[in-house]
């Protein structure tokens, strides 16, 4: 029992974190049409930052954040503007192969600036954890847990209640509307696309605070980001995190029971039903 | 006209074909690579570029047709050519089982449930006894290069000749009206479920071939090699590159880009992998429709073909 309790603790942790892997890929999706294929490249970016943030000046990976953020937001939007907005009205298909490429770049311009070695953030209380009852939780994964739970729920806020927030949410559901009332939608969707990589930054920190980072993490993470996109559906920032919770959940169970080389057959199996079953997501409007 | 381009075509079928008698042990083995990733690419061309259904997961058929050879060979003992046929058998149960459900799916969906499913896959066939488990298996060797080499090419000029027949059957214009309006194919008498799962498992059929080969080739395979989600991405970009839903522009699309690739890999490594990223981002902005396309266009447009891609597809 007590080590179900921890494991569900292990997962809600994970799956709190899967959640703002995924709010950005969400976003761009969402509003943008674009299956962002390099949105894991960028988390590894984002992480990079924050590993470079602290080891070279001693930042605290949670409060050196907004400057990851601010770093990939930039980014981003200098990606969307030159690169991405070329290929804006193209069909899906070329779409996704852009990211794609711009993942291949990324990842390997990644490699020869920072090598492939591994990499962690250690702060000093990497190794503290707090004992509650029969379960412990991990200080770092706590505040990353924390940290993800309050970007996304801002992530909604801001999409409601702010003027950016509703111009993106407009353009999301009409472009053409959205111009007539004074959108410029090219300024728009580089803000957005800026946002969704500040957020992969992040996510990216938070991450490097957790586990190992080398290059080539990307195109695993750019993976589960999809099956919590899909699970939570695109309608609604909260989804992702029940996206993220569940899948984050799944897969420390599989681990438990059934065997950690099944993780990755479970999540992925469970996104395969789920396109099937409910194209929109579980949350999503039906079909 | 048409009787010049037969022959150019012949010719230089003729020259690839003689690839093993002179030149170096190096260039027939690039060859082997570069002509099985022309046949995935072809394999791609039959559901990607002609029924329009972008399918990331073409790598499973290749695992399945690398491990049906192996499978066949290590464990039962049975000769090559019945492991091919046995991984082609794999190949079309599991197009068919999967296909009909995921086939359903649109755009991205379908992308992303197909790349799911490759995904799957590794993992899956990581834990079966009888494929190895990660342990993967080990293929009795055979040395003999250039016999590889012209069943790669001969499986090649295969794929080729089913597109061409794909542009001139009734099947084949089934599935462009698929990729074109798939409402309006099904009101006009197309039966789609039909059509797009042969078209499915037919693509991945070429895939298990080119798998079942390259397995005997190397000797070698791993859940890891065999499945990997990086071959499609691959193949659909040489694909895309040279022209989907063309004859011959996967072919050509495949062959240079494997040829520059070599070239670049052995001057720097990881320059080569750049090139690549690059040359998906330039390709997709400059000529979103491939070779083909390109050269077609370009001689009566010039440079303004470019601006033109660019202009129509910007915000």
């Amino acid at each position: 029992m007590d080590l179900l309790a921890q494991i569900l603790i292990n997962g809600i942790f994970l799956g709190g974190l899967y959640a703002v892997m995924a709010l950005g890929l969400a976003l761009v999706w969402g509003v943008l049409n674009i299956v962002n294929l390099a949105h894991g490249a960028f988390i590894m970016l984002g992480a990079y930052v924050s590993w470079y943030l602290y080891t070279y000046t001693g930042i605290d990976p949670f409060l050196g954040l907004p400057i990851t953020a601010a770093v990939m937001f930039a980014l981003g939007y200098a990606v969307q503007r030159s690169v991405l907005n070329l290929i804006v009205r193209a069909p899906m298909f070329n779409t996704l192969l852009i990211t794609f490429g711009l993942e291949v770049v990324l990842t390997y311009l990644a490699q020869l600036a920072f090598s492939a070695d591994f990499r962690t953030i250690n702060p000093a209380y990497a190794g503290d954890s707090i004992v509650l009852g029969p379960v412990v939780l991990p200080v770092a994964r706590l505040l990353a847990f924390g940290i993800a739970i309050v970007l996304t729920v801002g992530m909604w806020l801001f999409l409601l209640h702010t003027r950016l927030g509703r111009a993106i949410r407009a353009t999301a559901q009409n472009l053409v509307a959205a111009r007539l009332y004074g959108v410029e939608p090219r300024h728009l969707y580089a803000m957005t696309f800026g946002i969704g990589i500040a957020l992969a930054g992040m996510a990216g920190g938070l991450y490097g605070t957790v586990s190992q980072i080398n290059p080539y993490i990307g195109a695993a993470l750019t993976a589960k980001s999809f099956a919590i996109s899909i699970i939570g559906g695109l309608d609604n920032p909260l989804g992702v995190i029940v996206g993220g919770l569940f899948l984050g959940i799944l897969e420390s169970l599989t681990a438990l029971y059934i065997g950690s080389t099944f993780s990755d057959v479970a999540s992925f199996g469970v996104l395969v039903l789920v396109l099937i079953v409910r194209p929109n997501g579980l949350l999503g409007k039906a079909a | 006209m048409k009787t010049t381009r037969i022959a150019l075509i012949l010719a230089a079928l003729a020259i690839l074909a003689a690839v093993p008698w002179f030149g170096s042990d190096v260039l027939v083995q690039f060859g082997i690579n570069a002509l099985l990733i022309a046949v995935l690419a072809q394999g791609w061309n039959i559901i990607g570029g002609y029924a329009g259904y972008a399918s990331f997961g073409n790598s499973v058929f290749y695992g399945l047709g690398s491990y049906g050879v192996a499978i066949a060979m290590v464990q039962w003992q049975l000769p090559f050519g019945v492991g091919l046929m046995f991984g082609v058998a794999l190949a079309a149960v599991f197009a068919v089982l999967l296909g009909v459900p995921v086939l359903r799916l649109r755009g991205h969906y379908f992308a992303i449930a197909t790349l799911a499913l490759a995904q799957v896959m590794t993992a899956i066939v990581s834990n079966v006894k009888l494929a190895g488990q990660n342990i993967g298996l080990v293929l009795p060797p055979l040395n003999n290069d250039p016999l590889f080499y012209e069943l790669s090419l001969g499986l090649l000029v295969l794929a080729t000749l089913t597109i061409y027949w794909l542009t001139r059957s009734r099947f084949g214009f089934g599935l462009i009206a698929i990729r074109e309006n798939e409402e309006g194919a099904a009101v006009m008498g197309v039966n789609t479920t039909l059509y797009k799962t042969l078209a499915f498992a037919l693509s991945g059929i070429f895939s298990a071939l080119a798998g079942g080969i390259h397995a005997y080739w190397v000797t070698f395979i791993d859940p890891e090699s065999a499945f990997d989600i990086g071959l499609n991405i691959k193949m659909i970009i040489m694909a895309v590159f040279g022209g989907p839903g063309t004859v011959l522009g996967p072919v050509v699309g495949a062959l240079s880009l494997s040829a520059v690739s070599e070239f670049l890999s052995s001057e720097i490594t990881s320059l080569a992998g750049l090139f690549f990223g690059a040359v998906v981002v330039a390709a997709v902005v400059l000529m979103p429709r491939g070779l083909a396309d390109m050269l077609r266009r370009f001689r009566s447009m010039g440079w303004r073909y470019f601006a033109e891609n660019i202009r129509s597809h910007r915000l």
